[in-house]
């Protein structure tokens, strides 16, 4: 199709040519200057997010879960957030825990991650979690099928030989940690929640099978882990930017808390909220600018759905 | 000029590059997507060694020693076995006896296949057990499951237990649904049943409300991916470093 | 029972499978297994063609037999590390069990040395291009500077890191510039440039979309349908003032009938009620090709793909 329009063209077929140019520029326009204007917009967790909120801080304090990371910066948008609620939750509930990576980059993207949450605690006078001491990091594993299936089998067999680094001293037993006082199984964990951007979401949910999953995953694979959501398969799912949105506000907000914004939920009893602390991340940064984005395609699609009439409008008029 | 502000200039420089695709291939491109790919897989090479084979197998196979220079774990010579095999897969590259390169790969397409039979079960059998729902009502007294807003935990558990008309309603589309999309899968040879030549068209109508709410996730995806490129270069770079305001 | 792995800090007991590390007795046991591993590899180099393609079967079958085997032998639940077997069929059992956790790093392991391969083809295809100086060869410079640099960095980091003095490291008034070197690239260019790669999709989808997305059939004004609703259910403020205005009829029954039209539920039951399953018929299409893929794998009946 051409880009520039002609004179003789109809109104119909104007409305389909419009340069893909012009398009491009309104979209880096509307995603852009909304960000400036720290716009706030309401919303309404969906019940999938709301378990994940409620599941995460069901976990008793001061106990331990297990990490899946198999996320980069090519889902940073998404991934980061999710990654970024998960952590202030945790650290804010003195849980421990470790992390495996089933993606080469992602050992370093997390403990990035990580060194960024613990600056905001640092900033807020709060205690960082320590590397080795609060949480660890299993490394990265080629092969998610065999891995997942000795999580399950024998989880101290599965991660032997991994080693981790301390703040005061060189690298260490991951088992000499103590996130793993105690473990002789994957059951020693009160769950794990997978960050993940790609397949290995089937892996785990096709593997673990000893410990309550949470998934948080991207935008794209909301509708896949929806069915597994409902057939139970995992017991919450926080899926893309809409599901990090939806925890941040359930962090400040709680569940059944009552008070003017109270987010109902007839499955759970009051969760509280994490009130005065930094509950807003990327989700409350992104959300608003995103309404602008889906905006511009909606209309996009019309004016095209449009022209697509009018023209036929024209055709069946100079036919007759 | 600090660390920091170099470090993200050259980040802008490196996504607008990339960008700069979108208005014709140009050498800026090209010289940034060579950057990219060179530092991907320069970066797998790093982790290879650092995140994988020297805990999972150089350790393992050598064993460690403490302080005081006891054992403190055994090594295993099996391990060393694992080299030659590994090996074996960058025979790929040659002419004469590249089949030698099968032998690594089928060892992990076995043992993923081997695994299909356990897996299987696993993923599917909670969907089948889920989509068994019940399609006749427990209870006419209401067509629609009255609101439970302001009742006692009691009655709202009830009305949640029974099965209302609208419900069974809503069950059969979820079965047929199920089973149409499935005929439309399974049966995609030439049908001569008339019944089943209409389910399976029925299931693609309903597969397309699939695809439209996968679409739908997708533009989400997508579109925050980029909105937070231009979060990186408006706010984080150029407010926050270049002007100094807070984010 | 063969213990390939260590457990926390309890050493595992001598055994003709181990040794002590850097002891003559493990490092000569090493040396033979590679030496014979290579011996093997030779071996096959020079098979006869006819015998090849039952290695490729054999080997195959027998990586998948052990999951199947895995799957199929019981092993008691709630089983202990010190419960003895009862009798051989449990004792093969616990063998398959503990043994899987190994199995599983050699694919790991398999996996790790494969990584390598594509990196190998990447640096051979950009060396040759700069040897024979062809079109565009200064890009491949490009791409092999950056490959170096990386890795030169990456190692010099970790190994500073791995020093007695790596945990120093955490603060970036120590780094040195193999430090620095490491978080430019991999944080500084890396990390971006794959952002960046990946957001651009949005470009295209939102040019697709204008110029494809037509209502010209049924099936594509369901799908037209089905993505919108879903596209305004994932815009809040629309859904705050299209479910305001349903409350509003309502007079601000909770329970009133009319509640069910919130956009909130319109979504959720389409959702549901047919997202779901549409979803769920595609993924057991998809299980049932994979389980019958995977079947034709293990059994090297798969002849697609260059396998004859």
């Amino acid at each position: 199709m051409a880009d520039a329009t002609t004179p003789e063209m109809s109104l119909g077929e104007k409305l389909q040519a419009l340069p893909k140019w012009s398009l491009y520029v309104v979209l880096v326009i509307l995603t852009s200057v909304p960000l400036f204007a720290k716009l706030e917009v309401p919303n309404k967790p969906v019940e999938a997010s709301i378990d994940f909120y409620g599941k995460i801080m069901a976990v008793p304090d001061g106990s331990r879960i297990l990490v899946g990371s198999d996320w980069t910066n090519s889902t940073r948008g998404e991934s980061k957030g999710e990654m970024k609620v998960l952590l202030r939750i945790l650290m804010r509930k003195n849980v421990k825990f470790a992390f495996y990576c089933f993606d080469p980059q992602a050992p370093q993207v997390v403990r990035d991650t990580i060194r960024e949450v613990n600056a905001e605690r640092i900033a807020r006078q709060e205690k960082p979690y320590r590397p080795f001491d609060d949480y660890v990091s299993l490394g990265y594993f080629p092969n998610a099928e065999g891995t997942c299936n000795a999580i399950n089998n024998n989880l101290l067999a599965a991660f032997s030989g991994k080693k981790d680094t301390p703040e005061n001293s060189g690298p260490k037993d991951v088992f000499e940690s103590p996130v793993f006082a105690g473990v002789k199984s994957v059951k020693d964990f009160q769950l794990l929640a997978l960050i993940t951007a790609s397949s290995t979401n089937t892996v785990t949910l096709e593997r673990i099978k000893k410990i309550p999953l949470l998934f948080m995953v991207t935008g794209v694979m909301v509708p896949e882990n929806q069915n597994y959501y409902a057939s139970n398969q995992i017991v919450g799912l926080a899926g893309g930017l809409k599901g990090v949105y939806d925890l941040e506000q359930l962090m400040e907000h709680g569940i059944n808390n009552p008070g003017p914004e109270m987010i109902p939920s007839s499955k759970w009893g009051v969760v509280p909220g994490f009130k005065g602390a930094l509950n807003s991340g990327m989700g409350t940064a992104y959300y608003p600018t995103l309404h602008f984005a889906l905006l511009l395609l909606i209309v996009a699609i019309l004016t095209g759905n449009v022209g697509m009439f009018l023209a036929k409008k024209q055709a069946k008029k100079g036919a007759a | 000029m600090d660390y920091t502000f170099i470090k993200m200039t050259l980040g802008v420089l490196a996504t607008v590059g990339l960008y700069s695709v979108l208005y014709r291939e140009n050498k800026f491109y090209r010289f940034w997507e060579h950057v990219f790919l060179g530092l991907a897989s320069g970066w797998a090479l790093v982790i290879l060694w650092t995140e994988t084979l020297k805990s999972t197998w150089w350790d393992k196979m050598l064993g460690a020693t403490n302080n005081s220079g006891q054992a403190s774990v055994m090594g295993y010579w099996a391990y060393a076995a694992l080299l030659p095999i590994g090996m074996m897969g960058y025979f790929v590259f040659s002419k004469k006896h590249n089949w030698i390169s099968r032998i690594p790969i089928g060892i992990i397409l076995g043992m993923y296949s081997g695994q299909q039979i356990q897996v299987w079960w696993n993923r599917f059998g909670p969907q089948i057990d889920n989509s068994i729902k019940p399609i006749l009502p427990t209870s006419t007294a209401s067509f629609f499951k009255p609101g439970t807003s302001g009742l006692a935990p009691d009655a709202v558990a009830k009305i949640n237990s029974t099965v209302y008309p609208s419900q069974a309603i809503t069950n059969i589309i979820f079965v047929v649904t199920l089973l149409s999309v499935m005929s439309y899968f399974l049966f995609s040879f030439d049908i001569k049943s008339k019944m089943l030549k209409n389910t399976t068209t029925l299931g693609r109508w309903l597969l397309m409300i699939g695809f439209g709410a996968i679409f739908g996730s997708t533009v989400m995806m997508r579109f925050t991916l980029l909105i937070d490129r231009m979060y990186f270069i408006w706010i984080e770079w150029f407010k926050m470093l270049v002007l100094r305001q807070p984010g | 029972m063969i213990h390939f792995y260590s457990m926390m800090a309890d050493v595992d007991p001598k055994s003709f499978w181990n040794g002590t590390n850097n002891s003559p007795e493990l490092i000569a046991m090493i040396a033979i297994t590679t030496i014979l591993g290579f011996i093997v590899l030779g071996f096959l180099m020079v098979a006869p063609i006819q015998l090849r393609k039952y290695v490729i079967a054999a080997v195959t079958f027998l990586s998948g037999l052990f999951y199947v085997a895995f799957y199929l032998f019981p092993v008691p639940v709630g089983r202990k590390p010190q419960d003895v077997p009862a009798n051989i069929v449990e004792s093969v059992g616990f063998w398959i069990s503990d043994t899987q956790p190994v199995v599983a790093n050699f694919s790991n392991i398999i996996g790790g040395f494969l990584l390598g391969l594509g990196i190998y083809s990447q640096l051979h295809l950009h060396i040759r291009r700069i040897t024979r100086q062809q079109t565009d060869w200064g890009f491949s410079v490009v791409l092999i500077v950056s490959m170096v640099a990386i890795v030169i960095c990456g190692y010099g980091d970790w190994i500073m890191r791995q020093g007695p003095k790596g945990s120093e490291l955490q603060l970036q008034s120590k780094w040195g510039l193999l430090n620095y070197g490491s978080d430019l690239l991999f944080d500084g260019l890396l990390q971006q440039m794959d952002a960046a790669m990946f957001s651009m999709v949005a470009f295209y989808i939102l040019s697709a979309a204008y110029r494809a997305f037509r209502a010209r059939s049924l099936e594509a004004t369901i799908l037209l349908i089905a993505a919108l609703i879903v596209v305004l259910s994932l815009m809040g403020a629309l859904e705050y003032v299209w479910n305001g205005g349903i409350n509003n009829l309502a007079q601000n029954d909770a329970n009133s009938f009319i509640q069910n039209f919130r956009l909130t539920d319109i979504a959720k039951w389409l959702k549901d009620t047919i997202q779901t399953p549409a979803i769920r018929g595609i993924d057991f299409g998809v299980g049932i090709g994979l389980l019958a893929m995977g079947l034709r794998l293990w059994l090297s009946l798969e002849t697609t793909g260059g396998n004859q």
